[in-house]
């Protein structure tokens, strides 16, 4: 026993037992959770499968204890707890269904045994056989007229005649000799075992058997004199089985088959109701709330609705081994437990993972419920027959979104979007009727804006306005500098030639300002020749003459000695003197 | 405050503490608590407790007023309401129930924890109760799966104890008796 949290699971689980070497085959058909000793502490009932050839066992488990074990003669093919009486203290039995019987056990002992109808038998067959016994053939003409019988057969032979072909022939006399005075049995096997309420959804209501066979039929018995309430037939043989509702109300039976399809039986129907195709066959099937889950061969988990409507499909990490239903009312939870060959169990709930366990050993098998006296208790079994209980904590909360794929959780949150307004919808109507003109409009403004853009932009560089010049023979650039907070202003302009090799000469500055607001210490300067690449600072001073407060702009024109148009122009936003207002 | 304390001893008056009993469901609180009543206040049949239930019962030297709090998942979250009151905390374990031990560890480090307990050396009793249920683990196993060696800073015993005969309660109550006495401030 260890307590240390297992990772991975986020700590929402306590260990409570781990016996790794429990001798515990089998599979979640074969394990159910029942008070039976009718002390509100539940047991774990086990139909043990041992070797596959012997060692079959019917387990019960008390807290980590085994306590309690019978042989069963057969392979379980599943295992039910249910009420089959009234009788106080309630107490229900154990219906292990193995081979065509249903063996019940009461208090843990054998109670009674319910045995298949047998089938019918071919007529053929059975005269073939009567010849036999009457001498009339022999062995080898006996295998011959059986095989042809099996080819074109409508009614199958029965296990003993199908037995007679496999054999190797210096076995056939005796094999003959042994059976051919003993009456020929068709019986067909149990498949899979579920239960039904019959007329009460009280928990510890009655509760009928539904079995499914080899033989592709569904029956219902009753509980008490074990005779056949009702028989459904499936075009294909059943294997896996949910039931719900109550027999004498509104029932339903949703059963995977071997041909990779899923048939939802309803009350008063002899054939099923909706029929589900997968697109591989089916390994786990489990029922939350209305909606279907099932684990395909392809590694894929899908939901259906009980109409078999499509939900959704998820991929997962790897094949599945097991599927179990996790139902915790009293919690509010209602998910999917999911074994996978990569030694992982998943929780999901609809497609989203909510938690991974991760165990030592492949899970075979899973159960979820109240076991001892603890609620949400998860038992496991393994590949290695070990068994594994694990607690959820009283604590554990599962978020939707614990791992992420798929799209995130904001995206189904319904916004609040206002209604539409009358605007709106006119609007709409508009633009849906008129969206060709309004396109061309659209698109003639643009183009005009791009041509008046243009024309601005030629404009500016025809008379030098832009504080670059462009002209090939002497390109320049310029920015300017305001230093001071006034009234007097220091002014930097940075010149530089922009030319890869020529130097120009005879430039000079000049400026344009509203001489009743500034004195510019040189209005007029010469700028000496400018090599390329290097910036040439040229200072002067300006004065700020208003007390106002206000300021203005000083226009820069660099010009050349034989141009009458500037090569380039600035403007300087000039800032309020402050030393003005201040004093 | 000593003075005191011995004016209430003069007078007959005993100092009253508060006691909270916590443990799982089944671990057998009430039984334990009903049975440290003197025997004419003690009932016949205990039912498993809805919410909580308050008892008293005396020492030599004390009066305790006991919580008896339900051990139900769905009431266990009321524990902590009381942990402020508590000037003590019995802790009763079902130390035939294996499979819970770790529910029992989990609920008692959740208690440890709990800010109200945390930073307080409030004395805990442990009663590994049912000792006389076949196949019941031992104290000094009990107290490894509960990992009590780690409770540095809190003065606790554990006893086993065999609620309905009344064995070993009264060693595990002396003890309380005891941390309280020499608590005083
Ligand atoms: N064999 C045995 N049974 C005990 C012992 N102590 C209590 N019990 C039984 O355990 C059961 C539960 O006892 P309670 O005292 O109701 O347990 P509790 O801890 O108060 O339970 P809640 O109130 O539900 O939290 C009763 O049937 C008691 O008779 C004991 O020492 N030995
Ligand atoms: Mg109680």
């Amino acid at each position: 026993m260890s307590s240390v949290d297992s990772s991975g699971d986020g700590g929402k689980w306590l260990d409570a037992h781990y016996d790794p070497v429990a001798g515990l085959y089998t599979f979640s058909s074969c394990i159910d959770l029942a008070d039976l000793s009718g002390d509100r502490e539940s047991r774990l009932v086990v139909g043990d499968l041992g070797t596959g050839s012997s060692g079959m066992k019917l387990k019960v488990y008390r807290g980590t204890a085994l306590i309690s074990e019978n042989s069963l003669l057969d392979l379980p093919a599943g295992l039910v707890a249910f009420f089959m009486d009234l009788h106080e203290p309630r107490i229900p039995a154990v219906a292990v269904a193995s081979g065509p019987c249903i063996y019940v056990y009461k208090n843990l002992r054998p109670y009674f045994k319910f045995t298949l109808p047998s089938l019918d038998i071919n007529p053929l067959e059975q005269d073939v056989w009567q010849q036999a016994r009457e001498g009339q053939i022999d062995p080898v003409m006996l295998k011959e007229m059986l095989e042809s019988i099996r080819k074109k057969a409508d009614v199958p032979l029965s296990v003993r005649s199908l037995r007679f072909l496999s054999l190797e022939s210096d076995e056939v006399d005796e094999f003959v000799q042994l059976y051919k005075q003993q009456p020929i049995r068709r019986q067909t096997v149990i498949t899979c075992i579920g239960t039904l309420k019959k007329s009460t959804a009280d928990e510890d209501g009655i509760s009928c058997l539904v079995i499914g066979t080899e033989n592709s039929d569904v029956f219902i018995l009753d509980p008490e004199a074990f005779t056949i309430l009702c028989k459904m037939s499936l075009p294909t043989v059943p294997t896996i089985m949910d039931v719900t509702g109550q027999f004498d109300v509104e029932f339903r039976i949703t059963v995977a088959c071997r041909n990779g399809s899923i048939y939802i039986l309803r009350r008063e129907s002899e054939k099923p109701k909706y029929c589900i195709e997968l697109s591989s066959h089916p390994v786990g099937l489990v029922r939350v709330g209305k909606n279907m889950v099932v684990g395909c061969t392809d590694e894929s988990l899908q939901g259906f609705t009980q109409k078999g409507k499509k939900l959704w499909k998820i991929i997962l990490p790897a094949p599945v081994t097991t599927m179990a239903a996790m139902d915790l009312p009293t919690r509010g939870l209602q998910a999917v437990l999911v074994g996978l060959a990569n030694c992982q169990v998943h929780l999901y709930r609809d497609k989203n993972l909510l938690s991974t366990i991760k165990t030592p050993d492949t899970v075979t098998s899973i159960c979820f419920g109240r076991y001892g006296r603890e609620d949400g208790t998860l038992i496991m079994t393994t590949k290695g027959g070990g068994l594994m209980v694990k607690i959820l904590k009283r604590t554990a909360v599962f978020d939707d979104m614990d791992s992420t794929p798929g799209p995130p959780l904001a995206q189904s949150v319904r916004l609040n979007v206002p209604k539409k307004t009358k605007l709106y919808v006119d609007q709409t109507l508009r633009e849906r009727e008129n969206g060709l003109a309004m396109h061309r409009a659209f698109h003639m403004d643009l183009s005009r804006t791009r041509v008046a853009a243009a024309r601005a932009y030629v404009k500016a560089l025809e008379s030098s306005l832009t504080p670059m010049s462009s002209s090939l023979s002497k390109p320049l650039k310029m920015n300017a500098v305001v230093q001071g907070l006034g009234p007097s202003f220091k002014l930097t302009l940075n010149i530089q030639n922009t030319a890869s090799c020529r130097p120009i000469m005879n430039l000079a500055i000049n400026f344009l300002y509203d001489d009743n607001l500034y004195r510019i210490r040189n209005p007029y300067m010469k700028i000496p020749l400018l090599v390329p690449g290097l910036i040439y600072p040229v200072e002067t001073f300006v004065e700020c003459t208003s007390d106002k407060g206000i300021s203005d702009i000083i226009k820069v024109f660099v010009l050349h000695e034989e141009k009458s148009s500037p090569l380039l122009t600035a403007h300087i936003n000039m800032p309020v003197s402050e030393g003005l207002v201040l004093s | 405050m000593g003075l005191f304390d011995k004016l209430v001893g003069w007078l007959g008056l005993k100092k009253e503490v508060n006691v909270l009993c916590l443990g799982l469901d089944n671990s057998g609180k009430t039984t334990i608590i009903n049975k440290l009543k003197p025997s004419n206040a003690q009932v016949q049949d205990i039912v498993p407790t809805i919410g909580f239930s308050i008892e008293k019962f005396k020492t030599s030297s004390l009066s305790f007023t006991v919580f008896d709090m339900s051990g139900q998942g769905r009431y266990r979250n009321l524990w902590e309401h009381y942990y402020k009151e508590g000037q003590a905390i019995i802790f009763v374990i079902d130390s035939a129930d294996k499979l819970r031990m770790v529910v029992a560890k989990e609920e008692l480090d959740t208690l440890l924890n709990h800010p109200d307990i945390k930073h307080r050396r409030i004395p805990i009793l442990f009663f590994a109760n049912k000792m006389d249920v076949r196949d019941a683990l031992s104290s000094v196993k009990v107290s490894q799966l509960l990992c009590l060696e780690n409770i540095k800073d809190k003065p606790w015993y554990i006893c086993a104890t065999d609620a309905i005969r009344g064995d070993g309660l009264q060693e595990g109550v002396d003890w309380l008796q005891d941390q309280i006495k020499t608590m005083k401030t």
